[in-house]
Formats: C-alpha cells, sequence, structure tokens
C-alpha cells in the first residue's frame, strides 16, 4: 500500500524518513481539502451563472468581477445564520446527518489521483480495490440522507429521505456493473491504472480513453451516477414542488450548508470518475502540455453536462424512476458484462 | 500501530454490539449494527484484506442495513417499552450457556500468526477471486443457489401464489 505516491522524480529524502512521510501527508490531505472546498465553491458558482445562460438571464453578477464572490457572500450568510432547529427533533441523528454527508464526499478523495503535470500525479493512497474505496464511503451518503429526513420530525423530510434510499440502493447496483467491463479490461481496480491503460493498436501505442471500447458502460454509468448525486432529472428526494426541499427541509445554517456541500462536491467526484475512467484522466499530455489542463477541462465538460441535464430535462416520476433502474439499466448492465467477457476471451484467449 | 488500531476498533465493535441490545429505540439500535459493521471492516483491513473491508462496507453497511433502517423508519418512531416478565433472568441464562459454550470451543480453537510472506497478495481482489473461481468454485455457486431460492421465495409470497391467493380470498370472505 503505497501513500502519496509521487511518479517522477523518484520518492526518496524526506518519504524515506517517517516523520517527514507523516509531515508530507498531512499537508497532502491539507491542500487536498483546500482545493476542493473552492472548487465545490465554484461549481455552485458555474450551475448558477450556467442556469442563468440557460434561462437567457445573467445569473449572478454583482458580488465581485463576474460574480466570482458570490459564493463568499453566501458562505459567510450561511455561517451567521441563526442555527435553528425545530421542536422534537432527534437531537443527535439530526446532526450526525450532515456530518455523515460531508465526511463521506471528502474521504472518497483519498484514494482519486490527480494529474498535475508532465509524468506527475498525486494522489493520498494507492489501495489495491481504489474504486471500491470510493463506492463504499459513497454508499454512506444513504445514511446521510436517510438520519437527516427521519430524525427532523416533519414528514416531507421523511418521504425525501425514504425517496432517497430506495434510489441510491437500486442505483448503486448499475453503478456498480457498469464498471465491471472496465476491470475486466483493464485487470485493476486502481483508478491509476485505468486512467492509464494502454494500447498497441497497429502504430498506435498509447492510452485510449476507455469509452471507445466501452460506450454501453458510459451511458449507465452516466444514468445511475446523476441518480446517486440526485441530480435533476433525479432529484425526487428533494421535489421542492411536491415536498419543499425533502431531506433538508429542517436545516438551515451551517448544517444545511454541509448537506450542500457535500452534494455538490460529489457532483464533482463523479466527473471526476468519469475522467478518470472513460477519458484517460491526464491524458494526452506532454513536457510542454501540462497534465492537469486536459484532467480540468474534462471534469468541467462533465459538470455542464450535468448541468445541462438539469435544465433540459423534467423530473422523473417515482414508478419511472424505479423501472428504468431495475428493468432498463440493470439487465443492460448485466448484459454489458457478460458480452465485454466473452469479447475479451476471444480476443485474448 | 495496528495493534492499537485493532484494540480501539475491537472496543468500539462491542460497544456497538451492547448498543443493538441495549437502546431502547429500533432505530438506534439498527445504527449500533452499522458502527459493527464498520468497525469489523476496519479489522479486515488490518489484516490487510482491503477486499474484504470495501465489500463488508459496500454490502452489509451500505445496502443490507440501509434497507434495514428504511423498514424501521417506514414503521415509526415507535420506542419499545413492552418488557417480559421474565426477561432480565431469561437474558442472564442465555447469556450464560452461549459464553459458556464460547469459552469451551474457545480453547480448542488452533491460532496462527498470519504468513507474513504472502501479505502482497493476500486479500488483493485477484487473490479473492482466483479462490472464488478455482477452490471454492462449487460451494460459492451453491450459495448463490441458495439466495436465488430465498429470493424466488419471497418473490413468491409478497405476489401471492396460486395458494396463497386462494387463501387470501377465503380469509377476506370470512372477515
Amino acid at each position: 500500500m503505497n501513500h502519496l505516491y509521487l511518479s517522477y522524480p523518484n520518492p526518496g529524502g524526506i518519504f524515506s524518513n517517517p516523520v517527514g512521510y507523516w509531515v508530507i501527508v498531512a499537508l497532502a490531505i491539507v491542500f487536498t481539502l483546500f482545493v476542493l472546498l473552492t472548487a465545490t465553491a465554484y461549481t455552485v458558482w458555474y450551475e448558477r451563472v450556467l442556469l442563468g445562460r440557460f434561462q437567457r438571464r445573467p445569473g449572478p453578477n454583482r458580488v465581485g468581477p463576474l460574480g466570482l464572490l458570490q459564493l463568499a457572500a453566501d458562505g459567510i450568510k450561511l455561517a451567521t445564520k441563526e442555527s435553528f432547529a425545530p421542536a422534537g427533533v432527534d437531537p443527535i441523528l439530526y446532526l450526525v446527518g450532515p456530518a455523515v454527508m460531508v465526511a463521506a464526499a471528502f474521504l472518497a478523495w483519498a484514494v482519486i489521483p490527480v494529474g498535475i503535470w508532465w509524468g506527475f500525479s498525486y494522489w493520498i493512497s494507492n489501495i489495491n480495490v481504489g474504486i471500491l474505496f470510493v463506492f463504499a464511503v459513497s454508499s454512506m451518503n444513504a445514511y446521510a440522507i436517510l438520519l437527516g429526513g427521519w430524525s427532523s420530525n416533519n414528514k416531507y423530510s421523511l418521504l425525501g429521505g425514504m425517496r432517497a434510499a430506495a434510489q441510491l440502493i437500486s442505483y448503486e447496483v448499475a453503478l456498480g456493473l457498469s464498471l465491471v467491463p472496465i476491470f475486466i479490461i483493464t485487470g485493476s481496480l486502481r483508478l491509476q491504472d485505468i486512467a492509464n491503460f494502454s494500447v498497441h493498436w497497429g502504430p498506435y501505442h498509447g492510452p485510449i480513453p476507455l469509452v471507445i471500447v466501452a460506450p454501453l458502460s458510459f451511458v449507465i454509468y452516466m444514468v445511475a451516477a446523476t441518480a446517486e448525486t440526485n441530480r435533476t432529472p433525479f432529484d425526487l428526494p428533494e421535489a421542492e414542488q411536491e415536498l419543499i426541499g425533502g431531506y433538508h427541509t429542517e436545516y438551515s445554517g451551517l448544517k444545511f450548508t454541509l448537506y450542500y456541500l457535500g452534494e455538490y462536491l460529489n457532483m464533482v467526484t463523479v466527473s471526476t470518475l468519469a475522467t478518470l475512467i472513460f477519458f484517460a484522466g491526464w491524458h494526452p499530455n506532454a513536457p510542454w502540455f501540462p497534465a492537469f489542463i486536459p484532467f480540468v477541462a474534462k471534469i468541467v465538460g462533465f459538470l455542464f453536462l450535468y448541468i445541462w441535464l438539469r435544465n433540459t430535462l423534467p423530473r422523473l416520476r417515482y414508478d419511472m424512476l424505479m423501472r428504468l433502474g431495475w428493468k432498463v439499466l440493470l439487465p443492460l448492465g448485466m448484459a454489458n458484462v457478460v458480452v465485454t467477457a466473452a469479447v475479451v476471451v476471444a480476443l485474448t484467449g | 500501530m495496528a495493534a492499537v488500531i485493532f484494540w480501539v476498533m475491537a472496543v468500539v465493535a462491542v460497544l456497538g454490539g451492547i448498543g443493538v441490545v441495549a437502546s431502547r429505540q429500533p432505530i438506534r439500535s439498527v445504527l449500533s449494527l452499522v458502527v459493527v459493521m464498520l468497525a469489523l471492516a476496519v479489522e479486515f483491513l488490518i489484516l490487510s484484506a482491503q477486499f474484504l473491508f470495501a465489500v463488508q462496507i459496500i454490502v452489509y453497511a451500505g445496502a443490507v442495513m440501509v434497507l434495514f433502517l428504511f423498514v424501521v423508519a417506514l414503521l415509526g418512531p415507535m420506542k419499545e417499552r413492552r418488557q417480559l416478565r421474565f426477561q432480565w433472568g431469561l437474558a442472564l441464562l442465555v447469556a450464560l450457556v452461549f459464553g459458556g459454550f464460547l469459552y469451551s470451543m474457545l480453547g480448542s480453537v488452533p491460532f496462527r500468526a498470519p504468513q507474513r510472506t504472502a501479505l502482497s497478495v493476500f486479500g488483493t481482489v485477484q487473490d479473492i477471486a482466483y479462490g472464488l473461481f478455482t477452490k471454492y468454485l462449487y460451494p460459492f455457486e451453491l450459495t448463490s443457489v441458495l439466495l436465488l431460492v430465498a429470493a424466488i421465495g419471497a418473490i413468491y409470497l409478497s405476489r401471492g401464489g396460486h395458494g396463497i391467493q386462494a387463501r387470501r380470498e377465503e380469509d377476506d370472505r370470512r372477515a
């Protein structure tokens, strides 16, 4: 198990010293947290600007240049708001809900590699089961939402929490199945290995975006990931017309901020995973073309896609949601696994 | 380091287990069981069984326990107030019997230190997959048949098969 692995230059020096090693790990964690918080804030800004553009209005443009400081203003407002809890809530579980949400969202980044420079990528931990770890911590989201909905002592919250739990469990299966062909093709669950997967196709030697060889996986992944992050058209758990706000109806101030933060961070996480798994992560890069440019560009592209979906598609009805998950995505995912396995065996023997 | 984590997680797991039986609210019991599952997952990780760690969380904590929580939350936040007449005495008796069993059986279990040479491959996905699809293929497939039978049975009961439907109609007529 390799913590904080810096590919080239060769780790040595401060890394061989046990104290220096942990100092580096701590610094890496702080750096990751800082970058993620900033990225999440600007994802919210990006969504609001795009929502405005899609609806032919300017969007946030008052606080700072281009409205870039809008999120700082919103953050200060939310942090200084009175933290109000309605009567009859379960005092402990009411707090556990948002805490679990934000902890699960950040923990996933312990194994997600980030491309920075040519031949130089960065991650906190490089475990053998990388992507399963991401699934494991993101499955804790169901608790955050269900506990928030249950402990609020409000029937709309409870309904939202129930819908969310059923939806998360249904689509987790499809999400997991959609990635099995990727594991069959690359033979690894490490996100680094998947992003660096290379082929020798005639004159071409090098990494390829796996979406070429597993397009159906990509489609299933995108649909299931949208459902997992409760984004429109799968935002039934927080359908504001019928449930006010769903599971976070009774939350305000910082506790609401935690739910909000977790939700947008999950959106960034699934976009990053899609980039790493299906679009070759930080490739192509060269000494004069830093790896973070294609990496960040692809993530922003996926975020744009999510926001575009939100602006285009109406919300599904509950029975349609369940039918899509169990009767369409699940059989498709299974057929995809069987066909991919057969093709891989036929080609490689 | 590993020993410290082991003992911390062992204490957490036992406390969670006590929480499961001692909580008056069903939802607290379910959450205590989640804590037990998570603590056990960390113990797997210390034994360098990374795959078991992830699967323990995904399957038990992430899916099975969410369904438990779902059912408990649907049935309403009822506190359990009823107590049987001799509950404490009965509980003590059962605990003593099981404690005796455990004590007498643990003496005959051989404890071995893990084989350190194999730790780099032990518990990896490839290692477990190799075991599942070669040496343990038939037990593995038999277990999945068992699960399939259980699933079919559950569907039969909830959909109301031939006999069940007739019996239900009879019950309705009587009522």
